[in-house]
């Protein structure tokens, strides 16, 4: 197993660089350099005063000996420097990721929950009623967009609440955006608050995975149950239970781990629509706001963050797979 | 679509059949049982021929103003779906806008489809190195953060519609060229194609004759579902500014403006999204009932 591991972890190294000159190129392909947005604001510099910061900043070096610098500061964890937030990139993307985990956790954990269930009861009573809803269901989920759901989850919720003419749903009245109410005092209710927060936007998140774990679920469960050995294991009495639990629901949780992980990383990469409509300030908004600000350091810094992040996932999913199922030889 | 397909099947399956039925027609019968997907086609005809037919069957002139009528709400002033901030009428922006929503994502699903099986061709029949380099590189792409990306670029190069389909399409390509690659090396081993080479049939002619026309259902399912992908990446990179831009309505660029009157006139942002959900959620409809149709596991 360790070899195993040791292994995709070379096999990371070509992939790893490749995504680098990718994300250089971005950089590089960026409309002006630093150094012509510094000082696109100001008139007064002077032509020799570009040419020394461009020199004092090495952009007049060649491609490659900026990318091979580029490449070891990055690995050393310096990410560059935002030119609207006035900040290292590192530092912003510090004390975002934490919101972000807020939300993305919720989301996941939201998706999960539902489509697991969901998903094996659809394959259990397959063409029943229920079966037909989540069909549907995971139909719309993947089809909706997830901005103009989110606009509309916003309008129902925080602007018009028709429920709200009842006395006993007056409290059904969530917050449009953003992250906590200011002044709320710490301790429980800050996490009542935030809780309140999270309502709207984690479930315009989780949406999307949550259609696509129901038809991974479905799907992987129908192909087991359909198997010999779940046919013996009914052939040799054993209560229905028993036959689901054990021999069937395990071996079908097995694709799903592998989709699961490799979809943890696209929720956070998912998450910069959500996080823009709801005004959440995480790692994806972030990424929005530096794009259409123009903070193209920044910007490239989050994909890089982003990238290395379906990295690490891709790993994990490969090592699960293998460690759950014992036919895949990793030797 | 089956129909017009009929014309790249190979006659070989043919053969076999008594009732002289070839691929296509079995896939095309199968379909037509299929009510989702028939109701999914039926909308996306319908939304084909209202966005080609724009101009003669919206109410009003595309850049027309009612300026005694903005924000009018549904149904009144002779507006069926409202009026915008400007006073264009909502229903003619919907249908112009959908013109420039179903070409940016049939063009873009057309260019990553085909971009996909080129790649899937040459890495599947010529295998080895060539291979080995295409792939890693579909595994690099797919490992990017690839809205993120596009969000970038659109914003580098934005604006127009060429450049947002050339965009899309770039990065769109890779699950398509693992599948055609997966169908490739399926068939390059099987007996008709050692055949064709036993025949002196060039490489050109084997896999344009004898090995893409069989990884064909595949390819069209993944270019349906396709479709529907970019239109729905196309609006987000508009809802995000860095897309179509106006004057240029798009389903995306339209909830934008809408975004700010959601307070005063929610109606503007429920159309355009509305549209955008309609049509992706028949074309996912729709490529559903392809694959199945499409798939040869199933006989009947």
């Amino acid at each position: 197993m360790q070899r195993y591991i040791f292994r995709r972890l070379l096999q990371m190294i070509p992939i790893a660089l490749g995504i680098s000159v990718l994300m250089f190129a971005l950089l590089t392909l960026a409309p002006g350099d630093p150094v012509d947005l510094l000082i696109a604001s100001d008139p007064r510099v002077k032509p020799q005063d570009v040419a020394r910061l461009k020199r004092l900043y090495g952009l007049d070096q060649p491609l490659h000996v900026r990318y091979v610098k580029w490449l070891g500061r990055t690995l050393q964890g310096d990410l560059g420097f935002s030119r609207t937030y006035k900040e290292p990139v590192t530092h912003l993307l510090r004390d975002r990721i934490g919101n972000s985990l807020w939300l993305t956790v919720t989301a996941f954990c939201l998706a999960v929950i539902v489509a697991v269930p969901v998903g094996i009861y659809s394959a259990l009573r397959q063409y029943s009623l229920l079966d037909y809803v989540a069909t549907t269901f995971t139909f719309f989920g993947v089809s909706i967009p997830v901005f103009w759901f989110g606009i509309m989850m916003i309008y129902l919720f925080a602007v018009w609440h028709p429920w709200t003419a009842i006395p006993a749903l007056s409290w059904l009245v969530l917050p449009p955006g953003g992250i906590s109410t200011p002044g709320v005092p710490g301790g429980l209710p800050f996490y009542l608050d935030r809780l309140r927060y999270m309502i709207l936007p984690s479930i315009v998140l989780a949406l999307l995975s949550m259609a696509t774990y129901t038809r991974y679920t479905r799907s992987s469960m129908l192909e087991v149950i359909r198997q010999d050995y779940v046919r013996t294991a009914r052939a040799k009495g054993l209560a229905e239970r028993v036959v689901i639990n054990k021999h069937a629901l395990r071996n079908a949780l097995i694709p799903l781990v592998t989709i699961i992980a490799l979809s943890i990383s696209g929720l956070f990469a998912g998450a910069p629509i959500t996080e823009t409509v709801f005004a959440w300030p995480g790692v994806g908004r972030l990424l929005v706001d530096s794009v259409i600000g123009g903070d193209f350091v920044a910007a490239q810094a989050v994909l890089m963050f982003l990238a290395v992040l379906v990295l690490i996932f891709n790993l994990v999913a490969d090592v699960g797979y293998a460690l759950l199922d014992p036919r895949i030889r990793y030797d | 679509m089956a129909r017009n397909a009929v014309s790249l099947a190979p006659p070989a399956p043919a053969a076999g059949l008594p009732a002289g039925e070839g691929y296509w027609q079995i896939a095309w019968r199968r379909l037509r049982r299929h009510r989702l997907a028939m109701g999914g086609l039926a909308v996306i005809v319908v939304l084909i021929a209202s966005a080609v037919f724009a101009p003669w069957i919206a109410p009003y002139g595309f850049e027309q103003i009612d300026l005694l009528n903005r924000f009018a709400p549904p149904f009144r002033a002779g507006h069926l779906l409202g009026t915008d901030d400007l006073g264009h009428d909502v229903l003619t922006r919907l249908l112009f806008a959908g013109r420039v929503s179903l070409l940016v994502g049939f063009a873009a699903a057309f260019s990553a489809v085909a971009l996909g099986t080129l790649v899937g061709i040459i890495a599947g029949f010529y295998g080895g190195l060539v291979d080995n380099v295409l792939m890693r590189f579909t595994d690099i792409v797919l490992t990017l953060p690839v809205f993120g990306v596009l969000l970038l670029l659109g914003r580098y190069f934005g604006g127009g519609l060429i450049a947002i389909i050339i965009i899309i399409g770039l990065f769109g390509w890779t699950v398509t060229s693992r599948l055609v690659r997966g169908e490739i090396l399926k068939l390059k081993h099987l007996d008709y194609s050692d055949a064709a080479r036993a025949l002196g049939a060039s490489e050109t002619r084997i896999i344009f004759r004898h090995l893409l026309p069989n990884a064909m259902a595949p390819i069209i399912v993944a270019a349906t579902l396709d479709v529907g992908g970019a239109i729905l990446t196309e609006a987000a990179l508009s809802y995000f500014g860095v897309g179509i831009q106006p004057p240029t309505p798009s389903w995306g660029n339209m909830l934008q403006n809408a975004q700010s009157y959601m307070w005063t006139s929610p109606w503007l942002a429920f159309w355009p999204g509305a549209m955008i959900f309609l049509t992706v959620l028949c074309f996912n409809f729709f490529g559903d009932g392809l694959r199945d149709a499409l798939d040869p596991r199933l006989k009947q």
